[in-house]
């Protein structure tokens, strides 16, 4: 017989028992999204690092606040989120994280004819100009939403407002982009 | 969906982050170092009521032995415990501080409350303390002299706990209608479980004067070379 992997429900059970292993599980589940996140955050790979390995130590001893039936990831984020913003906070960071397309393409991508490849990347360049004018409360809705591809729920709770709130940034964002874009998009 | 949002997914996908690290040894590695199972609700409830009776059956079996708890005052969200010999504290200082310095808003979103504060000199507070999520503290300025007041939510199972020596004066008193304690006289101790159920077992030895009171859900501490009367009027601006 083999066995089944355990679901999240079931590893936080166990984690709520002290299973340090069980939760090592979840860690390795959600530790992507929530380092990709903590960096967009932070505006720094160290402290995305230090914020995301603190964020799943401090939800692990806040396992008996988490309220059975509800949805982990979010309130996961939410709490590597906290951790940081605070980083960026206390490092004094100011400046805006400006976000880069990568230089090549990625293995599995079709090879584009070498005109395609200049338009696609012109394209993608001046949306990523524009998407980095945004105001920071937008680029980072927009961040959150298109590029993390996280739920409302999740970039609220990433941002610490209300889902309205995104919902209501993302339109501004999206209504600014395309009129920046103009004809293009 | 329209097309910038397809536009904005594809783009996500070109996008170049860091390669996130693999945090689950330093994860595993952390937690088994301070091992500790995460603390339910009602366990919590349940280990402070233990930790409370058994310090309240040691006070009625053997009230004035000595190292013993001689008397108890309680307010909503913190004892102050009469004892004759205080147990061992180290300096605030040498504690590690207040907690982690924060603008007041990354501290309202941490602590999970607005803080209330009084009239402050020099406008309102640059940097505010925040100690394991539950405890907010401001340094404010008065009457020329640094004043530090303490803030945390009572019903958050932050049980803040003090010890007073026999040279200490411990009396009630009133903010504004709310219930009220004055420690006044020889350095006492402060120690607290925080909204995590976890234990902070470090006491730090305060040598200032201290008012402690109610206001809404939260629990205030001042503490400062600040005289009752002075306490009190200002715990009385503060909202």
């Amino acid at each position: 017989m083999v066995d089944r992997p355990l679901d999240d429900v079931e590893l936080v059970e166990r984690a709520r028992r002290g299973d340090i292993r069980a939760w090592e599980t979840i860690v390795r589940e959600y530790q992507g999204i929530a380092f990709r996140i903590a960096y967009l955050l932070s505006g720094s790979a160290a402290d995305a690092e230090e914020a995301a390995q603190e964020g799943f130590v401090k939800a692990y001893r806040a396992l008996g606040r988490f309220r059975r039936g509800a949805s982990l990831r979010p309130w996961l984020l939410k709490i590597v989120a906290n951790e940081a913003r605070n980083r960026r906070r206390s490092a004094g960071r100011r400046e805006v994280l400006a976000l880069r397309a990568a230089a090549e393409n990625r293995p599995g991508d079709a090879v584009p004819s070498p005109e395609a490849a200049l338009l696609a990347a012109e394209s993608s360049s001046r949306l990523l100009d524009a998407v980095n004018r945004l105001s920071e409360s937008q680029r980072l809705a927009v961040a959150c939403r298109y590029f993390l591809e996280l739920s409302e729920e999740e970039t609220a709770a990433a941002l610490g407002v209300r889902r309205g709130t995104v919902k209501s940034r993302v339109a501004r964002a999206l209504e600014r982009l395309r009129t920046e874009l103009g004809e293009d998009a | 969906m329209n097309e910038v949002e397809q536009r904005l997914y594809a783009l996500g996908r070109e996008l170049e982050l860091p390669e996130a690290p693999d945090l689950v040894r330093s994860v595993g590695r952390q937690l088994d170092e301070q091992p500790g199972r995460p603390l339910a609700w009602r366990r919590a409830v349940g280990v402070a009521l233990i930790v409370l009776a058994v310090a309240l059956g040691a006070a009625l079996a053997v009230p004035r032995a000595r190292t013993t708890i001689l008397k108890w005052f309680h307010l909503r969200g913190a004892t102050v415990e009469r004892v004759d010999t205080l147990p061992s504290a180290v300096e605030r200082s040498r504690a590690g501080g207040l907690g982690r310095p924060l603008s007041r808003g990354a501290a309202e979103r941490s602590v999970g409350f607005k803080l209330v504060l009084p009239p402050v000199e020099g406008g309102s507070p640059k940097v505010v303390y925040v100690l394991d999520d539950s405890v907010a503290s401001v340094v404010l300025g008065r009457h020329g002299r640094p004043v530090l007041l303490s803030e945390f939510r009572s019903s958050n199972l932050a049980v803040l706990k003090k010890s007073a020596g026999d040279n200490t004066a411990v009396e009630g008193a009133r903010v504004g209608g709310d219930p009220a304690l004055w420690l006044e006289g020889g350095p006492h101790t402060i120690t607290y479980v925080d909204r995590g159920g976890g234990f902070r077992e470090r006491a730090i030895l305060i040598h200032g004067n201290v008012l402690l009171w109610v206001h809404g859900p939260l629990t205030l501490r001042l503490e400062g070379s600040l005289t009752k009367d002075e306490a009190l009027a200002l715990a009385r601006l503060t909202r």
